[in-house]
């Protein structure tokens, strides 16, 4: 009977977690045009809502009551799984990041866990499946049957394959520091100093090369070489329409919010809002609250910062991304493991 | 609970590893591995296991598939000629080889009376470490010279295969002259190359379009 309750209480987290990403996803998309208009001198969707704040919905609308096209040619039924792959892989990481402290409900003695599941090996649980989510990409390419479409593919599998060993070697310091791989660990031992004891501040070479990694990694600009419109029409994604291209563009953007999480929770502190224990007690709902609005603050600013560069950045060429991801990233990662070491060896208490 | 996951993930595993083999198309059938590795992976995860099963995802299902599922997208096998008339020696040799798998089994079976039980700290993070590096170091040392001289190989072999020398440099958007065309003094089989910065250059040093040659 408890393992029954327990199956349906995970099942109204998971529900809850996805709504919410789903939810600050789509704001997201519709923050990107706005602050683009405003980058490049033009207003950006306005008129659905006030300021547009309906617009995202109304895309929905569009999306759903488009013609769904599968090309003639395609490989059918790789054509359909290919989508559901990477938006599946992109939500399946949502459910380890502890988005806050646990908390108490007010009046009650009942406390839960602003966490979905609480795994021993939550990082790694995060590297499988965003590496299962490359699959996605790369069989789209394959069975659309278009040239643009398997040349994106192909870059596209080439760029996460490179990039994702500069990602994971620039965590390697930041696991060596906590000693442990749960999540919700690394967060707890970010809370010292008050809240500020973040891992940015210890590893401030990890956290560049852990963001420009990510950046490839989720290809956006300006590594957002497997969507080169002015070579490869959209990449990939060429052939797709309706929804099944509403999925790919979801699980982009899930990605996006994906890694800007777990720079937070490795690098920024998690929750911890710097000085609040001086206010507030810690087990409070109160407290719960306004770490939880913390950790999604922090989110955002990495949300925007995801726009800003996309407003700022031309595109790398192909060769010149190859040549970044292998013979810079990856050596200053291993430097960064080895300077971590080294330091952790002299001064074990610091 | 912990029965019925583990019949899901083994049914699942045993679906999977029947279509990879029984699949005509070689995509399809690397696929089916990955949802095998990733059904095993979630067994590894029954079985208290989580470090694993995620490295199990990450190295296999994350890596070596992914560059498997490459060379097959780029080589479009789905168009070659299956020799399957070649493979027939093989079948002989692959009933043999199950006939020793399902005596492995039956021996596991029989003779192993007190498995360890589900819940144990062997699989986690830690205990594994703790174990790669005093009581394993030697073979763990050993196993990563192991692939550090695959990798070596392998450049190796791909440096040499192709018609460009080794100090031969690939500018994509220049042009590349072999050095026989462009230096008398070159032995013809020469294979190191020249390069220029554009088509203009490039004819000049063969002592073509001397027109445009004036107009730099």
């Amino acid at each position: 009977m408890d393992t029954a309750i327990d199956i349906v209480l995970k099942f109204a987290a998971i529900t809850v977690a996805f709504v919410v990403v789903l939810l600050v996803v789509a704001y997201t998309v519709l923050a990107e045009r706005r602050v683009l208009g405003f980058i490049q001198g033009r207003l950006g969707p306005n008129r659905v809502g006030y300021g547009g704040v309906l617009q995202p919905f109304a895309d929905l609308l569009k999306f759903i009551l488009k013609e769904d096209i599968v090309p003639d040619k395609s490989t059918r039924f790789v054509y359909v799984l290919a989508p559901v792959i990477a938006t599946m892989a992109a939500l399946m990481t949502m459910i380890v990041y502890p988005f806050g402290p646990e908390i108490r409900i007010p009046f009650t003695s009942i406390t839960i866990p602003l966490v979905v599941a609480h795994f021993d090996i939550g990082l790694l649980y995060v590297l499988g499946i965003t590496s299962v989510g490359v699959y996605g990409i790369m069989l789209a390419g394959w069975s659309s049957n278009n040239k643009y479409s398997l040349m994106g593919g192909l870059r596209s599998s080439a760029q996460m394959i490179s990039y994702e060993l500069a990602l994971g070697l620039s965590l390697i310091g930041v696991i060596m520091l906590a000693g442990t791989l749960d999540l919700a660990q690394i967060v707890d031992l970010q809370s010292g100093w008050h809240g500020t004891r973040w891992f940015i501040l210890l590893q401030p070479l990890g956290f560049v090369l852990y963001m420009i990694s990510a950046i490839a990694e989720t290809n956006r600009v300006p590594f957002d070489l497997p969507e080169a419109e002015t070579e490869l029409v959209a990449g990939f994604h060429t052939e797709y329409s309706a929804m099944k291209f509403a999925l790919f563009f979801l699980a982009e953007y899930i990605n996006m919010f994906t890694v800007s999480m777990l720079a937070t929770t490795l690098f920024l502190g998690g929750w911890n809002v710097p000085f609040i224990d001086m206010f507030l007690v810690r087990g409070t709902f109160l407290f719960g609250l306004v770490s939880a609005l913390g950790f999604l603050a922090k989110v955002i600013f990495f949300l925007f910062m995801y726009i800003w560069i996309r407003g700022t950045l031309p595109r790398f060429r192909f060769d010149q991304l190859m040549n970044f991801g292998w013979r810079i990233l990856l050596p200053l990662a291993l430097l960064n493991i080895f300077l971590t070491a080294t330091i952790i060896y002299f001064f074990p208490n610091f | 609970m912990l029965a019925l996951l583990f019949i899901l993930f083994a049914g699942m595993a045993i679906g999977c590893a029947l279509a990879v083999v029984a699949q005509r198309n070689p995509l399809y059938s690397a696929i089916s591995l990955v949802g095998v590795f990733i059904s095993l992976a979630c067994l590894y995860v029954t079985l208290a296991a989580p470090f694993i099963a995620a490295v199990q995802v990450i190295v296999y299902a994350g890596a070596i598939m992914v560059l498997v599922v490459f060379v097959i997208m780029l080589l479009n096998v789905e168009q070659e000629e299956r020799g399957r008339n070649r493979l027939k020696f093989l079948v002989p040799t692959a009933i043999v080889l199950a006939g020793v798998l399902i005596a492995e089994v039956a021996f596991m079976l029989f003779s192993v009376n007190n498995p360890t039980p589900a819940v144990s700290n062997i699989g986690l993070t830690s205990s594994i470490g703790t174990q790669l590096f005093t009581r394993y170091l030697l073979p763990f040392e050993i196993t990563s010279i192991l692939l550090l001289m695959a990798i070596v190989g392998a450049m190796t072999l791909a440096r040499r295969g192709g018609l460009l020398s080794a100090d031969a440099r690939v500018i994509p958007g220049a042009q590349q002259l072999p050095r026989s065309l462009v230096d008398p003094r070159a032995t013809p089989d020469d294979l190191r190359l020249v390069e220029t910065d554009s088509t203009v250059e490039a004819g000049r040093l063969l002592g073509i379009d001397q027109r445009n040659t004036q107009k730099d």
